[in-house]
């Protein structure tokens, strides 16, 4: 376990800024996700930590001490790629065995700590086969597996369930999790997607372009995102968020009149999640429209209607059935967030 | 029936081009190998000799002798131009400053005729007026005058030489083609494991190049069995016989002495060499696969 420290940390690549100048602290044991879509500079704010990367400025400290100019190997750190990095020429145990026999552990203690991290990691069947002759899921483990045979002091994990079919992929993700209990390593998680990130983080770390743009808990960042980016990146189904205007304390857009605690003003993005909207039948609800399209979900429908150019959703219950067209009520649950943005800026009003 | 007949009909093409082309002079010489040939007393093939030809050079010193040449010629050459290809590999595949420009250079002796490479190492290695010659006589004083091409050891070096750099270009570029193919995170994986570089290239890249140092090797192999031109226009065979290839011995025999039958012969022992080479690459090359993709 050791704690993780960026500072002022940027990255260039000839003019191109990937990573803007910023700091990041990783508390120990802390299992952090650096969420964002493809292209923000999660990977390669990963690989500097890895030290798989120079940095153009600042600092990286790891367990306090710095680390910039350390190669990977020194910076007692185990990594997991996204498509595994396995030895194709070695077999599991031999991939497993890697890195306890470059760092000089006697063969008697290598072989009884394979066995036990292929154990964990349920792959004791499957010691003697090649990566070639196992599944993603398999494949997954041996990484795993890999990563936490020498228990290093940071684990990064670098978008590891990507290449897993749905199903195995929240298997895993348990499996995940219930390794961090059981290791208390530092972690730190790449990746886009947002469930994964809510499900697995201790606190998330949202990027947009190079920068991180809120730090938080799942908690917090799904009730109370910083800014619109965050707001329409976090949730599935995504929030609702309507272009409108505020006049006599009533956001209102074509179809949409909320009672808000904000100034009048033009260019104003309301939010709300799907899940905070009920539907009903009283005609003067704050939002109405004419019934776009029904999506059964299995434990609920979701509800999307239009009016105009906007679109709102709404989380029904798995029963609920109606026309498509037909006209269509929605209004806010007690005690709903309504989150309010700024059109142009983007950031939080309120 | 008519549309599936049509296939085979288009094929009949190519079919009789490779018949004519191939399949005719490869039976004819094997027919010729079995015969007594002078080419200087008959036009046209004699009597069947049976195996006389292939019992003739088993026992022949100059065959032998060709046959010695040609297997220090083709291991020396294959391992070093193998080794040279694959370092150069390792130092180019990463994209530099000069990235293009070093791959258009490198390429630059591939281009040129095997044939010119002798004539051209020949005049520069000249101990009179060559240029390499002179220089290394001038950083090496004890070199100076040495007569490179008149010394057996040295003239096979040579002849060595001008083919490896001939030919580890194009190895460089089929070692950078595998390199490319390798997944940059088994080697990232092992830098994070500890591994030194050294270690990453033995351990893990070489391992994973298997497949294309085998199929260079063979390519290599085969082309190095054939090694004609350079023998003709560097040395000639000499100092001697002693960079006299099999190819060229054959050429001698078929060309100078007119023995047609036993030149034959000793194609058909060069081709079945060379079968049994490729025979023995394709089942180690179905084996890699098959471990790999098991």
């Amino acid at each position: 376990m050791a704690e993780v420290r960026l500072v002022d940390i940027e990255k260039r690549y000839g003019g191109f800024l990937a990573v803007p100048k910023q700091s990041l602290t990783i508390h120990e044991g802390e299992f952090l996700v650096l969420l964002g879509p493809s292209g923000c500079g999660k990977t390669t704010t990963m690989r500097m930590i890895a030290g798989l990367e120079d940095i153009t400025a600042g600092d990286i400290l790891i367990a306090g001490a710095r680390v910039n100019d350390k190669p990977p190997k020194d910076r007692d750190i185990a990594m997991v790629f996204q498509n595994y990095g396995l030895y194709p020429h070695m077999t599991v145990r031999q991939n497993i065995d890697y890195p306890l026999k470059l760092r000089g552990m006697n063969l008697a203690d290598r072989k009884a700590r394979v066995l036990e991290t292929a154990a964990k990691v349920e792959l004791d069947a499957l010691l003697d086969r090649r990566p070639s002759e196992l599944s993603g899921g398999q494949r997954q483990r041996v990484a795993l597996a890999r990563a936490i045979v020498r228990t290093p002091s940071i684990f990064l994990l670098d978008e590891p369930l990507s290449n897993l079919d749905a199903k195995l992929r929240v298997t895993m993700r348990a499996e995940l999790k219930h390794l961090h209990h059981e290791l208390g390593v530092t972690t730190v998680y790449v990746t886009h997607d947002q469930m994964e990130a809510m499900t697995l983080a201790s606190r998330v770390a949202v990027m947009r372009d190079g920068r991180i743009v809120q730090l938080d808990t799942p908690k917090k960042i799904y009730a109370e995102p910083a800014d619109l980016f965050v707001a329409g990146f976090i949730g599935s189904p995504s929030m609702n968020l309507i272009d409108g205007h505020i006049s006599g304390g009533l956001f209102r857009a074509d179809g949409v009149e909320l009672p808000v605690d904000l100034a009048d003003r033009d260019g104003v993005v309301l939010g709300i999640r799907p899940e905070e909207l009920d539907i009903t039948h009283d005609t003067g609800a704050a939002i109405s429209g004419k019934l776009y399209a029904l999506e059964l979900t299995g434990e609920s429908t979701l509800v999307t209607l239009r009016n105009g150019p906007s679109s709102v959703c709404a989380r029904g219950h798995a029963d609920f059935e109606a026309e498509i067209d037909s006209p269509c009520h929605l209004k806010p649950r007690t005690g709903a967030r309504i989150h309010l943005f700024d059109r142009e800026t983007g950031e939080r009003l309120g | 029936m008519k549309d599936r007949l049509l296939p085979y009909w288009l094929l009949i093409p190519a079919f009789v081009i490779v018949l004519a082309t191939t399949i005719y002079p490869l039976a004819h010489s094997l027919i010729t190998s079995l015969r007594d040939w002078d080419l200087t007393k008959s036009r046209r093939p004699e009597g069947f000799v049976g195996f006389d030809n292939y019992v003739y050079a088993a026992s022949e010193s100059q065959f032998l002798n060709s046959l010695w040449v040609t297997f220090v010629f083709v291991i020396t050459s294959v391992i070093l131009t193998v080794i040279l290809a694959m370092a150069l590999a390792l130092l180019l595949r990463r994209k530099g400053p000069m990235h293009t420009f070093t791959r258009i250079i490198l390429i630059l002796p591939f281009a040129m005729s095997p044939a010119l490479i002798g004539v051209s190492y020949r005049f520069m290695f000249n101990p009179e007026f060559g240029v390499l010659a002179k220089g290394l006589g001038a950083i090496f004083p004890a070199l100076q005058g040495v007569p490179w091409l008149a010394d057996p050891q040295l003239a096979m070096a040579i002849l060595v030489l001008t083919d490896v750099w001939h030919w580890t270009p194009y190895m460089t570029f089929m070692c950078l083609g595998g390199l490319a193919s390798i997944p940059r995170e088994t080697e990232e994986a092992a830098r994070i494991d500890g591994a030194s570089n050294l270690r990453i290239v033995f351990g893990i890249i070489l391992p994973q190049m298997k497949g294309v140092i085998l199929v260079m090797a063979v390519l290599k192999t085969i082309f190095a069995l054939k090694m004609f031109d350079q023998v003709v226009t560097l040395t000639g065979g000499g100092p001697g016989t002693s960079t006299e290839t099999l190819a060229y011995f054959i050429f001698n025999v078929g060309f100078r002495w007119f023995d047609m039958g036993y030149a034959s012969a000793l194609a058909w022992i060069l081709t079945a060499i060379m079968m049994f080479i490729s025979i023995w690459y394709v089942r180690m090359l179905l084996s890699e696969r098959k471990m790999a993709t098991a």
